[in-house]
């Protein structure tokens, strides 16, 4: 899933403070922790209360789109609510935010979010760890499910590098080394063989730009 | 729990004079807080474990258990004025746990007026109390328990299915008729609203029963028999497709517009775990706090809160179980997790000390009572929102 992180309440009061119709958009995709209907609603009610503090009165309406990525999707859903709005909020990644901002191209759209990463969530500890660089070429097969790409610091892929110190990262003695992870689950499956085989250098124009359908 | 809380003032207390060490609370107590002592063959009370369902003192035939909450003057002095007021002489004693609304009531009862009476529990009630109803004129007594496995204290409605059984039997030979007291179990559970449902299993994870599944194709799906009625998946419901059965979002909201209307600033709203504040018959009230009871302080919403604050309250309390003491599976926990996450939002915008999560037991009366007052202090001492 994306994961996102909500922007202050008073950036978002900045954003919003010449405005007074204004439309909360949800997603209920793959945005993590959920920004969806309820989100939605509670955003509104603490900028409705935030708004109190600066005197200043706005009316939120609320909805959520099943994608807001999805432009058709967006526009079935939000065109028949879209009457009166000055501006539009939206709950969903960079992604979602630019879908609505093509969708409705007089309206200003602003991002209640930050965009961080493609990750998971650890559920009993509430916390989302990158998983996916989107590199455009999966080495997952031959690194025993876990991407070294996206979680290991440094990107490598021949590793650990030098710096692996007890399971850990060098560069932050919080995060694992994703090349121990690596090491620990192929010694597991006893497929270690794998790491002896040499990877070149990536081609990062795989990752690409663009994929026609 | 604060260190100046007297703890010898509890709610339930064994009066040693009078008690013959028989034993039967001890085989009833759900806690083990009731034990005999192997070398002394006595009984012995550990407040710490003690749960104050009420059981042992309903059930000791020497009358050597004291309880602060609903014990029978209480409920007699209540059941003389309610008489009066609700004008019936239909009785319908509940368990709060699984009360409908009263239309609800009626449903199941197929009474329309009645007189009503709220207890954590019916398993507390005394066989007196229905003695004394009946001489007071009533005619006809309902009760309404939860199911069986479904009961915050275990054997409550179990308790209480026997203590009917015997009474029905004991009032007949008197000659009262048969069946004059009615008993009907009753649980609520999870409402799905199948086209607000965006099947992302939020509620699967939080669910602590395992009633809640995801199917794919198919949606979400309850399984009702394991639902427990927490309200932690309502609270938790991103696309707020679920509601809970008698505490449903319209209903606390309407209660929290009237409520708001009738208090006096700086108004404090406390929400309340049912299970961890027993609130006295017939209380009185400062005209600036109103209470909303729910099943679990799990059932508590942001969305309530955040309502609260815009509808006029000054300051929002919560009152829950610790999770040792959770009826529930420890999510209490998990509500004051959600708490807190409220909370440093509303520190973005300057509000968060008017909203406070505290854990407390109704076996220390005193506890909740003192978080009160310090937090009606503290919203006293920054004022209402309004001026």
């Amino acid at each position: 899933m994306i994961v996102t992180t909500q922007k202050s309440l008073n950036e978002i009061l900045d954003f919003i403070s010449s405005y007074a119709n204004i439309l909360i958009v949800g997603c209920d995709g793959c945005t993590q922790p959920p920004r969806g209907l309820r989100e939605a609603k509670t955003l509104g009610q603490l900028l409705e209360l935030g708004g109190k503090l600066r005197n200043k009165t706005f009316v939120f309406k609320t909805t959520s789109v099943a994608k807001q990525c999805d432009d058709y999707l967006a526009a079935s859903i939000l065109k028949p609510q879209i009457n009166g709005v000055e501006a539009v909020l939206s709950l969903a990644c960079g992604i979602g935010a630019q879908t609505l901002a093509e969708v409705f191209p007089e309206l200003p759209i602003f991002p209640t979010q930050n965009t961080h990463f493609m990750g998971a969530e650890e559920r009993e500890a509430g916390i989302l760890e990158v998983r996916c660089a989107g590199c455009g070429d999966c080495l997952l097969a031959v690194t025993g499910g876990i991407c070294p790409v996206a979680r290991c610091s440094k990107g490598l892929l021949n590793g650990a590098c030098g710096g692996s110190k007890g399971g850990k990262c060098e560069l932050d003695p919080e995060r694992d080394c994703a090349w121990n992870l690596i090491y620990e689950r192929l010694k597991k499956r006893a497929k270690l063989e794998l790491l002896k085989e040499f990877r070149p250098p990536r081609d990062y124009q795989l990752s690409g730009w663009k994929v026609t359908v | 729990m604060s260190q100046q809380v007297n703890q010898n003032v509890v709610a339930v207390k064994q009066n040693e004079d009078y008690c013959s060490n028989c034993s039967i609370c001890s085989s009833l107590c759900p806690y083990e807080a009731l034990k005999k002592e192997a070398e002394t063959g006595k009984i012995f009370l550990d407040i710490e474990k003690c749960q104050v369902c009420g059981l042992c003192y309903s059930s000791c035939p020497a009358r050597a258990i004291d309880t602060l909450y609903y014990d029978l003057d209480s409920l007699i002095s209540y059941l003389g004025k309610a008489k009066q007021e609700f004008d019936s002489d239909a009785l319908v004693i509940m368990c709060k746990g699984s009360a409908p609304d009263f239309s609800g009531v009626e449903k199941l009862f197929g009474v329309s007026k009645f007189i009503p009476l709220m207890v954590p529990c019916v398993g507390r009630l005394p066989e007196e109390i229905y003695f004394n109803a009946l001489l007071m004129g009533i005619e006809k007594i309902n009760v309404l328990a939860c199911d069986e496995d479904y009961c915050r204290y275990d054997r409550g409605s179990l308790v209480t299915g026997r203590k009917i059984l015997a009474l029905n039997l004991l009032l007949n030979q008197l000659g009262y008729g048969q069946e004059v007291i009615t008993l009907k179990r009753h649980s609520l559970k999870v409402k799905v609203d199948a086209n607000l449902c965006i099947a992302c299993g939020n509620c699967v994870f939080y669910c602590p029963y395992n009633a809640a599944k995801l199917e794919s194709p198919g949606g979400i799906n309850f399984e009702l028999t394991s639902c427990r009625g927490c309200g932690l998946c309502v609270a938790m419901c991103p696309a707020i497709a679920l509601d809970l059965e008698n505490w449903e979002r319209e209903r606390i909201s309407t209660l929290i517009t009237k409520l708001s209307l009738e208090m006096e600033p700086p108004k404090i709203l406390v929400f309340r775990c049912q299970w961890a504040v027993f609130p006295p018959l017939n209380g009185g009230f400062s005209p600036n706090i109103r209470f909303i009871d729910l099943p679990c302080a799990a059932r508590v919403d942001n969305f309530h809160i955040l309502e609260a604050f815009l509808k006029g309250i000054d300051g929002v309390l919560i009152a829950a179980c610790s999770e040792e003491d959770c009826k529930q599976e420890k999510v209490s926990g998990k509500a004051q997790h959600s708490i807190a996450a409220l909370s440093k939002r509303l520190s973005q915008i300057g509000l968060q000390d008017r909203l406070h999560f505290c854990s407390v037991a109704p076996r220390y009366p005193e506890e909740f009572d003192k978080e009160l007052e310090q937090f009606s202090q503290k919203i006293k001492a920054i004022g209402s929102k309004e001026s």
